[in-house]
């Protein structure tokens, strides 16, 4: 029975719980500034995010390992930019 | 059948196998930029709320949190499904997947309830730019969920009837990436719309 239930993705489970608590402080805490909050936030995801690529989807288990990094990261970089570039043309006003 | 490599998992052992993870990370991929598409509309209409409600008025601690512990234990599963997997053990992989879609079924279900209580507050699709976005963004996700459901239902068929076999194998784990990709979204959805949204 032990074998089925590896100590990592338990640890892991553990960690995502964590994580989430974690991040729900953002509005447990009295008068927390938009900042703080959004710092704690991106901390809390980011974590969560790479815990779940490398621990449960074995990004970096086989040889095109490089090739997956560099596909998922190209994605990231993407995404990023088209949240941030818009919102720094249409919301914050430059 | 083309040669088998017996140094890595039984999902990877074939060209053909290998390759096939290879491009459905690249579909994830793109799955990311959608993703970011719609977080970006999200983000640029969130305080056009009109006569509508805003983020907070809507939002609710309970059922955010039972969506977001169904998902995450549902991810914790089906890596445990994998990991019987590569054990060989065929019953307690079924066993693991249905347990995760089951707990996706349990998130849909909570999801759709909190759908009906956004449209009871006064917040349908066509309330406000930021309603719009906000149920185009949600219900992406949650579209998502239900087609895995779907497939997920079918993976475990397959696996009924053939065993663990190289093939099998191999849709099962692009299964569970799909799955964990599920619950990554999930998780910027609960921090950036949800959390922000109550802050």
């Amino acid at each position: 029975m032990a074998e089925l239930f590896p100590k990592e993705h338990v640890l892991g489970f553990i960690g995502s719980i964590i994580l989430t608590f974690a991040a729900l402080s953002v509005i447990w805490i009295d008068d927390i500034s938009l900042i703080g909050g959004l710092v704690i936030l991106w901390i809390t995801a980011l974590a969560q995010a790479s815990l779940q690529l490398v621990l449960f989807m074995h990004i970096g288990e086989t040889a095109d390992k490089k090739a997956l990094y560099i596909s998922t990261i190209y994605a990231v970089v993407v995404g990023l930019l088209t949240v941030f570039g818009s919102l720094l043309a249409m919301i914050w006003g430059y | 059948m083309s040669k088998h490599n017996n140094s890595v998992p039984l999902e990877y052992s074939t060209e053909e196998n290998d390759l096939k993870i290879f491009g459905f990370w690249v579909f994830l991929g793109a799955e990311i930029v959608l993703f970011a598409t719609l977080f970006t509309v999200y983000f640029v209409l969130v305080d056009r709320t009109g006569s509508g409600p805003i983020g907070a008025d809507l939002f609710e601690l309970k059922p955010l949190l039972i969506e977001t512990f169904l998902l995450l234990t549902s991810s914790f599963t089906i890596g445990l499904g994998v990991h019987a997997m590569r054990l060989g053990r065929v019953k307690p992989m079924i066993f693991f997947y249905v347990i995760t879609l089951l707990l996706g079924a349990g998130f849909v279900a909570t999801e759709v309830d909190e759908f009906l209580h956004f449209i009871h507050e006064g917040a349908t699709i066509q309330t406000s730019a930021f309603t719009s976005s906000l149920f185009t963004l949600l219900g992406t996700h949650g579209a998502h969920v239900s087609f895995g459901l779907l497939w997920g239902t079918a993976i475990i068929i397959q696996v009924v009837r053939h065993g663990i076999n190289a093939r099998t194998a191999n849709k099962a784990f692009i299964f569970s990436l799909y799955w964990h990709f599920l619950d990554v979204v999930w998780i910027f959805l609960f921090s950036f719309i949800y959390l922000k949204g109550m802050m």
